[in-house]
């Protein structure tokens, strides 16, 4: 047991140091620096603002949509729901390249939809639009599964409950289910904004400009060299901190009695 | 008014099968059955939670087939009382409420009131089971559905909740289905007895009618062989030569059935209602036992002997009510008992369980 015990602190503490090292050198080398360039690089801050919005934006959308599908998938037992699942975990399989072609194939100039969107005067390709719609493709996947555990941790009882007491479904879901659901939504929705700030590979593909931190990075190392591309990691790597710290402070502060409920 | 005729529903693997029973306006129903028998899916599929597969199921007297359970008039109370844990005592007994001050009348009634103040993650389970009721009741359904409502309260709490949920039954003509697994615990007979076994019903209708005359050797043996009397109760006050002052707990009871006067210790006289004695308590002699501490002693002839390996039931005619006792085979044959045979059958009036 003892021998057991001090291997698996020992495995812990390797993996956690790997994880961890490259982070940490990354910012103590270019940390201040990137704090730097954020008064001076203009280029650098238009970057991390579009990020942000663009990734707030495809959250958003994530929300709207994805909530109702993890509801139906965890309360409504109907045939297939298995494939369904499998289709809607498949955009976290693709490599995000070749997620970043499929889009363009379907939104791109080309594309029927693309084409109506544009005579419409919405550009996709090319335009903060695409860049949501790719960060929308790769990221909605991850609220999804986190949705469905939110409710999944939900007895259907007290649903069933609150309907004998007079409310239909709507009231239900808004009354009981999304109060007692309502932390695991919002970590599973900054899980997925998250993913969305750092997406690169399928934003590439469909809008190389205007360009997102991930992008700019790059691009600065293909144009500069590493020198001039580690203050942008550095200053997304911190920046991405932020949504991390909040995901866990929710995680922590759960309530500990949602779904076994009641329990005499 | 609960008529289910043919009624069948499904959860996950379960079945729910050939359900028909009916209980009348304003009654008080009871379904008995053990743990699996599908007593929470039946009140699930009766409220409208879990949809009905086949069958019709008719609630004061409408077709529920279509109908979602927020307009089915009914009330659902779970044995774990799924409170609503993201709020407050008061707002859950206010949750269906149409009239906030009605609610509080009959929380306070059920002394779920005083919890009000509480967080519900402090309350205990039996204290989570009276706020649940008075929730369920606060709307006024003209149906309640109970699932074992009393199981985690104390003996006292147990005894003052259900004797007020049958004044407000009364009150207000409620229609009452509430399941158990042991109806001598819960306290109660009901009206009409609905015995469940595997999803299916086996038999309904009144009490005394389904355990004198059970439809099979399988409800006869399900029901474990009780002694099931309707009569009449009354208290004799300063009768118990054990008690000084009569006790809330404890008082000292005749029950009248046909001839017979049971004597029995009960701590609520509910009149009329049953007396209901298990058939292992019943003890036979030859000879009168004198000197038993037995309250209860009763002659009759018997009338049946049935064996089943170790176990044998004489069933005794005592001045035209039927009595089984159960005995060891081995001490029926060492009495040497016989059909046609005069005996002497006693038991204790702690015995006797008034429902």
């Amino acid at each position: 047991m003892r021998i057991a015990s001090v291997v698996a602190a020992l495995l812990g503490s390797l993996l956690f140091l790997f994880l961890v090292a490259p982070i940490a050198q990354l910012v103590a080398t270019s940390g201040v620096e990137g704090g730097v360039r954020l008064g001076t690089d203009a280029e650098l801050r238009r970057a991390l603002g579009l990020t942000a919005a663009t990734a707030t934006a495809a959250t958003l959308l994530g929300v709207l949509g994805g909530t109702p599908i993890a509801f139906l998938m965890e309360r409504w037992r109907f045939r297939g729901r298995a494939i369904v699942a499998a289709f809607l975990d498949l955009p976290l399989l693709i490599p995000h390249p070749v997620a970043g072609i499929a889009l363009l194939l379907v939104l791109g100039r080309e594309s029927a939809l693309g084409g109506a969107a544009l005579d419409l005067g919405l550009r996709i390709v090319g335009s903060p639009v695409g860049i949501v719609c790719a960060m929308l493709f790769v990221s909605a996947p991850l609220y999804i599964s986190g949705a469905r555990e939110a409710f999944a941790r939900v007895d259907p009882r007290y649903e069933a409950v609150a309907r004998t007491l007079g409310d239909h479904r709507w009231r239900v879901f808004r009354r009981v289910t999304l109060p007692l659901s309502g932390r695991g939504l919002v970590a599973a929705a900054v899980v997925m904004w998250a993913r969305a700030v750092s997406e690169f590979g399928a934003i590439v593909i469909i809008t190389y400009n205007p360009k997102t931190v991930s992008v700019l990075s790059y691009d600065r190392f293909t144009s500069f060299g590493l020198r001039e591309a580690l203050p942008v990691a550095a200053i997304l790597t911190v920046l991405a901190l932020l949504p991390l710290t909040a995901l866990r402070a929710l995680r922590y502060e759960r309530r500990p009695d949602l779904g076994a409920g009641a329990a005499a | 008014m609960i008529e289910a005729l043919g009624l069948a529903a499904r959860a996950g693997s379960f079945r729910l099968q050939d359900i028909t029973f009916t209980v009348p306006d304003g009654a008080y129903g009871v379904v008995i059955g053990p743990a699996g028998s599908g007593k929470t899916t039946l009140l699930e599929t009766i409220a409208g939670i879990t949809p009905q597969t086949a069958g019709t199921l008719r609630l004061g007297g409408r077709d529920m087939q279509v109908i979602p359970p927020e307009q089915r008039g009914l009330g659902l109370v779970y044995q774990h009382g799924y409170l609503f844990p993201h709020l407050s005592v008061e707002q859950n007994i206010a949750y269906g409420a149409p009239d906030p001050i009605a609610a509080s009348e009959v929380a306070t009634r059920l002394g779920a009131w005083d919890l009000r103040d509480r967080a519900v993650e402090s309350l205990s389970g039996g204290e989570r089971q009276l706020v649940a009721l008075a929730r369920a009741l606060a709307r006024r359904p003209a149906i309640l559905l109970l699932d074992e409502p009393f199981s985690a309260l104390d003996p006292r709490r147990r005894e003052s909740t259900r004797r007020e949920l049958r004044r407000i039954h009364r009150e207000w003509g409620t229609t009452v289905l509430q399941v158990t697994h042991d109806f001598t615990e819960a306290g109660l007979l009901g009206d009409v007895a609905i015995l469940l076994d595997r999803g299916r019903v086996l038999q309904s209708g009144r009490p005394e009618e389904v355990f004198r005359k059970p439809a099979s050797s399988y409800v006869a043996e399900f029901l474990g062989a009780e002694n099931v009397f309707a009569g009449t109760a009354r208290a004799i006050d300063g009768s118990d030569p054990a008690g000084d002052a009569p006790n809330e707990l404890h008082q000292a009871v005749e029950f009248r059935t046909g001839a017979l006067r049971i004597y029995a210790v009960a701590n609520a006289v509910e009149s009329p209602g049953y007396a209901v004695i298990r058939a292992e308590e019943v003890l036979l002699s030859l000879e009168p036992q004198l000197g038993s501490s037995a309250r209860n002693l009763f002659r009759g002839r018997i009338t049946e002997i049935s064996t089943l390996g170790a176990l044998t039931r004489i069933s005794l005619d005592v001045a035209g009510t039927p009595l089984v006792a159960a005995l060891t085979t081995r001490s029926a044959q060492e009495l040497g008992l016989v059909v046609g045979m005069e005996a002497y059958a006693s038991f204790k009036a702690m015995a006797v369980h008034l429902c």
